[in-house]
């Protein structure tokens, strides 16, 4: 539905994004992560055709944004950072608004309306004018006028920023129940946020895309091997040296002696390998009572972190050469 | 053209949620209120003085069009100066700080579509701003017959001029995101273009015809001599095209540069 490629802009001299490729399926939730500054706006704003890149090609249902923006934007719903609305006018009066510059006519106008502002929860701000709604209130607004023409494409920046939690609970339970019908596009700082709405994640650092994949996958891959708590009633020394002798482990370190007898430690194990029965093996065969064993699951701000600060290595190398 | 009326009744209906409509309308009929009225008693006292010499009054020829109008007319270019850079100032300049211009660029609308609604807006507001002022040679036909021919012609000018005023207000409104600084460089231009009629007096014969060609007052004063030429038509009717113009390339800047 949206192919993005090669696609890079310039601020004067400076690089905004760098050759920036990647792909959306039909009907897939993708989220655009990043830290601030790295291009996720840029991106965003050059998919909805509201500024040219300078090199590279965007194309949103088979059309080239820079070559027929009009096709391009018919199709599409967008939701900028901020937010900006039109704060003198009515909810009513902005939709009708939207709804006329996107060439919708007085019949579907109504409808189309009607459906927003009761899918947005407007029905009881809906005569009432912008600038004196919540900021909650004013978010549904945003996404009501993004969704008025019910675009196939829906493109969000950070649709979540500044709203308090119960608000940003509302906000992705909508976003969530357009999910299938609708290409969606959307940034976001909130890791959870990822986890819970998109299919697939493009990490986008300094620029250029750090990572692509599932959230699961990305997890995997920034870790560079497993970890297993094995907490035992035992011997220190003979636990360790046993489970070190487990395939696939690659150390044990003994983390605390623990209170009385109960032993705890980190076993790094290669990643795909599963073995945590062996160790539980291990450990009756080097005479200890198993208490507790797990596999430490990797935090998705962790997974953030490393992707960011593995690029940023990289980045230096290369200059280095 | 469906989408530049759209664009216009947003504007318009913005002019009219905001105190601005009604302050520039209050101001505009009041002070011309104050020229019509100034002008009409001295019409009365030179009328009075003049029944004492019938040969004076051969000469002068004077008839209450252009006596009572004529300076009424020709003082909207002295209050245009100040009233319009603060109509047009808000039409981009608001919309970049409040970034709704991200939106309406990227609503499928075409770059001139959202400039000429813009225009469009600013030139009804002004054709309201006209139609409020007509009250003044009906008040005239009431007492004396008006010469209608100076008048529509005066009109004519009077639109051309404001029209005009209001493409280099959008120009300037197009050039920042800070409405003070639209108003001032709308000001400033206008001011300028009206200056240009002194510095001819001191310039040699060429440069002198040139400066006084460029000046935008001086072109308003043939209509309400019930004159239309059609060198001050063509030249107010550039002037909106050229600002226009700027202002298309203003915006595509903008876009370029994000």
């Amino acid at each position: 539905m949206i192919e993005v490629e090669g696609l890079t802009k310039f601020y004067g001299n400076l690089p905004g994004i760098q050759d920036v490729t990647f792909k959306v399926n039909e009907g897939e939730i993708l989220g655009f992560l990043g830290p601030n500054g790295a291009g996720k706006s840029t991106t965003m704003r050059i998919l909805t055709g509201y500024m040219p890149p300078t090199s590279g090609t965007v194309r949103v249902a088979g059309f080239d944004v820079t070559k027929d923006p009009l096709e391009v934007q018919k199709r599409l719903g967008y939701l900028p950072e901020n937010n900006p609305l039109y704060l003198e006018m009515t909810v009513l009066a902005y939709l009708n608004f939207v709804a006329s510059v996107k060439g919708m006519r007085s019949g579907d106008k109504s409808a189309a309306m009607e459906r927003v502002v009761a899918g947005c929860g407007l029905k009881n701000v809906a005569s009432r004018i912008i600038g004196h709604l919540s900021k909650g209130y004013r978010q549904r607004v945003g996404l009501a006028q993004a969704l008025i023409n019910d675009p196939p494409v829906l493109i969000m920046d950070e649709p979540t920023s500044g709203l308090d939690p119960a608000q940003i609970i509302e906000i992705r339970d909508l976003i969530r129940e357009l999910k299938g019908n609708h290409t969606i596009i959307l940034s976001t700082h909130i890791l959870p946020e990822v986890n819970v709405i998109c299919d697939r994640v493009v990490v986008i650092h300094q620029g250029r895309v750090a990572a692509e994949g599932s959230l699961d996958a990305l997890a995997t891959d920034a870790q560079e091997f497993v970890v297993i708590r094995v907490s035992a009633l035992g011997d220190a020394e003979a636990l360790s040296s046993v489970l070190s002798t487990v395939g696939g482990v690659r150390a044990v370190n003994l983390k605390d002696a623990g209170s009385g007898s109960e032993v705890h430690l980190e076993v790094q194990v290669e990643k795909g390998d599963d073995v945590r029965a062996d160790l539980a093996g291990a450990v009756s065969a080097a005479g200890g009572r198993l208490t507790e064993l797990y596999q430490e699951r990797i935090t998705l701000e962790d997974t953030f972190v490393k992707i960011i600060g593995g690029e940023q290595r990289r980045g230096e190398e290369a200059a280095h050469v | 053209m469906y989408n530049i009326w759209l664009i216009c009744r947003r504007e318009l209906s913005s002019f009219f949620f905001s105190p601005i409509a009604y302050v520039i309308l209050a101001a505009w009929t009041l002070l011309l209120g104050v020229f019509y009225s100034g002008s009409f008693l001295n019409y009365a006292v030179i009328s009075m003085q003049i029944m004492r010499n019938p040969q004076a009054a051969a000469r002068l020829n004077l008839t209450p069009t252009s006596a009572i109008l004529g300076p009424v007319f020709s003082s909207t270019t002295i209050i245009l100066l100040f009233m319009i850079p603060l109509l047009t100032m808000r039409l981009f300049s608001e919309e970049k700080k409040q970034g709704t211009m991200e939106l309406i660029l990227t609503y499928p609308l075409r770059d001139i579509e959202v400039l000429l609604g813009k225009y469009l807006s600013a030139v009804l507001m002004y054709i309201i701003m006209l139609a409020l002022t007509f009250i003044y040679p009906a008040i005239l036909a009431a007492f004396v017959s008006v010469d209608w021919g100076v008048v529509g012609a005066s009109y004519l000018g009077m639109f051309l001029m404001g029209c005009a005023f209001m493409a280099v207000g959008i120009f300037a409104s197009s050039l920042t995101s800070n409405q003070i600084v639209a108003a001032m460089v709308a000001f400033m231009v206008l001011l300028a273009s009206f200056v240009l009629d002194f510095l001819s007096v001191s310039s040699g014969p060429f440069v002198s015809e040139l400066l006084r060609h460029l000046s935008l007052g001086l072109h308003l004063r043939s209509f309400i001599q019930g004159v239309i030429d059609t060198r001050d038509v063509i030249f107010l009717v550039n002037v909106n095209i050229l600002c226009l113009f700027l202002a298309m390339r203003s915006l595509e800047y903008y876009k370029w540069r994000g």
